[in-house]
């Protein structure tokens, strides 16, 4: 059986070139979430 | 102590990213998506808004929100069931085959798609996931054959008569040739591309089908997945591409 290898390193090249900009404004709008569901969280006091 | 108060935000921070990048991953190249970018505006404005201490808008924005909830089941209405009723299947290749077999099998498709590339031949390759290509393999040739690189070369030369159509693989095996796919009506597709990609695409919307397409006018590879076309990738890309759409963790 011949099988192909797929190295780490083009996991890693792959990770970072599949839908950067997706990655980045996910990542962003994760961050605003957080904080804004803490401030309201804060406001009620839980 | 404090380290591990430090640490929940930053979990916390990483499942939601997570999570908004899968739901974005899943929603990007349909027409979802400018729905998508349009809520993702709105939240941002929204909170810009807030922390500005701009009330009046501020009120606005927190009413569109509620309104929108109702908007968003109505528009997504197709997207949410799609994506509920896939969280809840298994997934067929996974149960009936071993990992060996299935990362030989897909790498004598990519293989042979590779070949057919360079030898300025199309090709039209459907791999069954949940959802049954038996409907389509009726309009085919009936062939329940191993998979393997000289024959789908075979298949696709120009003098076979079953070169035109579709290959439909299920369980792993060659099970019909010569198959009509359904076209897509999709106006977003370029005019450069052909019946081929059309069927690609409209069997991908159809159907949770993977589809490979190998274009003889342009030379390259392409993968049609749930309405969208993977345009012009290289035979790595696609093994790789491929694999985790069947969810396969390869051991290193």
């Amino acid at each position: 059986m011949s099988k192909d290898k797929i190295s780490i390193i083009f996991r890693v090249k792959h990770w970072f070139t599949y839908h950067p900009w997706l990655k980045i404004i996910s990542f962003l709008l994760a961050i605003l979430v957080w904080f804004y569901v803490r401030g309201e969280i804060s406001k009620f006091n839980y | 102590m404090s380290d591990i108060f430090l640490w929940k935000p930053v979990i916390e921070i990483m499942i939601l990213w997570f999570m908004i990048y899968h739901i974005m991953l899943f929603f990007e190249g349909t027409r979802a998506i400018q729905v998508l970018r349009g809520i993702v505006i709105l939240l941002v404005a929204f909170f810009v808004f807030q922390n500005l201490g701009f009330t009046i808008l501020d009120w606005l924005l927190t009413k569109l929100f509620a309104i929108s909830v109702i908007a968003i089941l109505i528009i997504f209405h197709p997207e949410i069931r799609h994506g509920l009723a896939r969280l809840g299947q298994r997934h067929l290749f996974g149960t009936v085959l071993r990992e060996e077999e299935l990362d030989f099998i897909l790498s004598q498709i990519v293989k042979a798609s590779e070949i057919l590339c360079k030898n300025k031949i199309g090709a039209l390759i459907a791999v069954e996931r949940e959802d049954s290509l038996a409907p389509y393999m009726e309009s085919g040739v009936l062939m329940d054959a191993k998979v393997s690189i000289e024959l789908i070369q075979t298949i696709f030369a120009p003098s076979s008569i079953l070169h035109d159509g579709g290959l439909i693989i299920q369980h792993g095996r060659i099970m019909a040739g010569g198959c009509l796919f359904p076209l897509t009506a999709s106006s977003d597709l370029s005019r450069v591309f052909g019946t081929r990609h059309r069927a690609a695409l409209g069997l991908s919307e159809e159907t949770d089908a993977l589809v490979i397409v190998v274009s003889e006018e342009r030379q390259d590879m392409s993968f049609a997945y749930q309405g969208r076309l993977h345009q012009d990738v290289t035979p790595e890309e696609m093994l790789m591409k491929i694999k985790d759409i069947i969810k396969v963790k390869k051991e290193k």
